[in-house]
């Protein structure tokens, strides 16, 4: 038995290395025959990529005058990593990823954001007695030409999810020298929300009307319109909060839906200044495509908020806007426009005084470089007692995009003198000559309708 | 107010009824922001697909007013195709007021058919705003040229295949089938433009430049001394002047630009003005990208016999 054993584990002793010598030379014909089969296929793949080259490169370039159709390049089979845009699995998203870095991105010279700079100068030409009583259009500044709005614009995108507006303002408040510089506009837009939804959050222009969100360059007059400038102040409303829109892609017309809680700083209209009793504001604008040469805008905006001896304010505002653009033209033929202001706000005895004004606005371009119209305002006051019209006719020459003239001519009348009367002068009848000239230097967005 | 709820809720219910139900026919809803990409996503998208231009081929495609409707288009939009190159920059507005996160700069329903087309006119130096209305980027007018067509048509699909990955085969299939047809086409069109080959057209504007180059014509000059701006009366006599003593015989204008000022000049001159199909739609009968072509094709050879 123990013969028996020892010969079997002799057996196995001398046998087991010719099988694992076997087994390896099979396993080496494997691999062999694999690599055999790879090296067939990278050569199938150098030679499909010679002739995709050789196709390619006899395509005519652009810059030659071969009158001949290039061959087209080869489609990219589905695998191609171009489809790597498919959503992402959960456990992709759960995976730690780099964090998003632009700048190791970014090429030689390359900006990553655009620069603009607006100048905007304004001058006008009144009655003595109008400036004694600082009761012109440009309150304390009358007979004088300055820089309204020198404005350096900063803006881009942030990230695949963001972007960014940074706006810089130099102008003359007052006579003299100095120059103010302040921060007028710095937002962050959040692009990538679902549901039609976008958010904005910031110090902003807000979008309360037509032309509030409008900057003073780029407002179709030389200034803004009185209903504005008697129920919101010079500048019209800007707030530092946050505000969310909604467009629904249910509707057969365009309709947005804004909603927006701010801090109230505005002194004119309110003035509390805290979000514990905060400004909260809403609009609701629809558009219409009449014709493709015809657009009709309708708008409809609210701002509640506190005054600074915490009495509540509250403004409602509505706004029309109607375009003719004849068909093949650069610029419209026809704009029509009107905005009204009804402001409610608590008095000191309790009681409710509501105030109202408007405006009405027709601008004819016949020519791409002319422009002439004229606008109507009339407006109450949001505390004292009495009212004022104006109507100011208008001219508009634009050698270029990028450069425009304006001269305009304004009458204003008040029912009385109260709170245009500084200094004994008298601001009840005012006659106006407004100028302005205004510059765009490098990136400046597109205008909406 | 349970009549005014029901009113409401009436009315919501029709509207969504009412408007426009692709998504509902599986369709992909593009938007592209010319007319050219329009006729040529259609190809390439075939029955599914849906698009909508934000233009019509008569205007200037460089100043599209921006209008809420072209947001509400794109609100619903899967993929926007756009030219690039600054041509469409106005588009960036209306795409990001559109509330839609698939389209904006980055999002993967962003297509933009300017990627790999060799882009002529490249400033070489400084550029500023006292040349005119110049492209930092080159020029973009590069659709007009359908020797560029493959390569368009290669981003319209790569675009349309990442929001649709399953359809990939589909849209390349229709493409092929294009570019079959538009090679056919080219022959035909080579032959029509031989005789004329190295012959001198002045443009109003500098929009033919990938076009001429294509079929070798030279541009002489432009009616605009600086793109953009319009031209003195000094530079026009001095176009004229050349034009006389070159015996050209033809001025290229786009329909929105001053084609009576084309017309007074080719008097002048002694020449044709051609209105050119600058985009689909810009004249009657170039109804899609080949009549396009076709028409100026047919409209060079004639005016320059």
């Amino acid at each position: 038995m123990l013969r028996l054993m020892l010969a079997v584990v002799s057996a196995v002793m001398v046998l087991a290395p010719a099988v694992a010598r076997a087994q390896d030379a099979e396993a080496l014909r494997r691999e062999l025959d694999a690599l055999k089969k790879q090296q067939e296929q990278y050569q199938k793949a150098i030679e499909a990529l010679s002739q995709r080259l050789q196709k390619l490169e006899s395509q005519p370039a652009p810059g030659t005058t071969q009158p001949v159709a290039p061959a087209p390049p080869v489609a990219q089979s589905p695998s191609n990593p171009s489809s790597q845009m498919t959503p992402l699995s959960a456990l992709d998203l759960a995976r730690p990823r780099q964090p998003f870095a632009l700048y190791q991105q970014r090429g030689a010279g390359q900006l990553l954001f655009d620069i603009g700079v607006t100048g905007d100068f304004v001058g006008n030409v009144t009655q003595h007695n109008v400036e004694k009583a600082s009761a012109g259009t440009f309150s304390g500044r009358e007979n004088r030409f300055f820089p309204r709005e020198i404005e350096l614009s900063l803006f881009g995108q942030i990230d695949p999810y963001a972007r960014a507006d940074v706006r810089i303002e130099a102008g003359e408040e007052a006579p003299g020298g100095e120059t103010d510089v302040t921060l007028a506009e710095a937002t962050i837009t959040l692009l990538a929300l679902p549901y039609g939804t976008q958010a904005k959050l910031g110090q902003m222009r807000n979008r309360f009307g037509w032309s509030n969100v409008i900057h003073e360059h780029d407002l179709p007059w030389v200034d803004r319109p009185d209903v504005y400038r008697a129920f919101l102040g010079e500048d019209g409303l800007v707030e530092k909060g946050f505000e969310a829109t909604w467009v629904p892609d249910f509707l057969p017309f365009y309709l947005e839906i804004l909603g927006g809680v701010f801090n109230g700083d505005n002194e004119t209209a309110f003035g509390y200044g805290r979000l514990r009793e905060p400004l909260v504001t809403g609009r609701v604008v629809a558009f219409f495509e009449l014709t493709d040469t015809m657009g009709l805008q309708v708008g409809t905006s609210v701002a509640n908020g506190v005054t600074a001896d915490r009495r509540t304010s509250t403004l409602l505002g509505y706004d029309v806007k109607y375009k003719y653009r004849p068909d093949g033209w650069l610029h419209p033929l026809l704009t029509l426009g009107t905005e009204g202001i009804y402001s409610m706000r608590e008095g000191t005895t309790g009681e409710t005084k509501g105030r109202f004004g408007w405006y009405g606005w027709a601008e004819v371009q016949p020519w791409r470089q002319w422009a002439f119209g004229a606008r109507y305002d009339a407006t109450q006051y949001p505390a004292m007692a009495g009212f004022q019209w104006a109507i100011e006719p208008y001219l508009t020459y634009v050698p270029s995009e990028f450069l425009r003239f304006r001269a305009a001519y304004k009458h204003t009348e008040r029912s009385h003198r109260d709170g245009f009367d500084a200094n004994g002068g008298s601001g009840r009848v005012v006659d106006e000559l407004l100028f302005q000239a205004t510059f765009i230097l490098g990136a400046h967005p597109a205008h909406r309708f | 107010m349970r009549r005014l709820t029901l009113l409401i809720l009436t009315i919501v219910a029709a509207t969504s009824v009412l408007g426009p139900n692709a998504q509902a026919a599986g369709k992909l809803k593009v938007v592209a922001t010319i007319s050219d990409l329009k006729s040529l996503t259609e190809t390439i998208g075939g029955d599914l697909v849906e698009v909508d231009s934000l233009t019509r081929g008569t205007q200037n495609l460089h100043e599209a007013e921006v209008r809420p409707s072209m947001m509400l288009k794109l609100r619903r939009a899967d993929a926007v195709v756009e030219n690039g190159l600054g041509l469409d920059a106005w588009a960036d507005v209306a795409i990001e007021a559109a509330n839609n996160a698939n389209i904006i700069r980055g999002g993967r329903g962003r297509i933009d058919i300017s990627r790999n087309v060799e882009v002529l006119e490249v400033p070489g130096s400084r550029v500023d705003r006292s040349m005119g209305d110049v492209h930092p980027q080159g020029n973009p007018h590069f659709s007009l040229d359908p020797g560029l067509a493959p390569v368009i048509t290669q981003n319209i699909v790569e675009g349309l295949a990442r929001v649709a990955p399953d359809r990939r085969a589909v849209f390349e299939q229709n493409r092929q089938a294009f570019l079959a047809r538009l090679e056919q086409e080219m022959v035909k069109w080579t032959q029509a433009m031989a005789p004329v080959k190295g012959a001198k057209v002045v443009v109003f504007h500098p929009v033919y430049v990938y076009f001429l180059t294509r079929f070798g014509l030279v541009q002489a000059a432009a009616l605009e001394d600086r793109p953009g701006i319009p031209p003195s009366p000094q530079h026009l006599a001095t176009v004229i002047r050349e034009m006389k003593a070159q015996k050209i015989k033809a001025i290229l204008v786009e329909p929105w630009n001053d084609v009576k000022l084309a017309n007074r000049v080719a008097e002048e001159a002694g020449a044709r003005a051609l209105v050119m199909a600058t985009a689909v739609g810009a004249v009657k009968g170039a109804d899609n990208y080949i009549a396009a072509i076709d028409y100026n094709i047919t409209a060079l050879a004639k005016a320059l016999r």
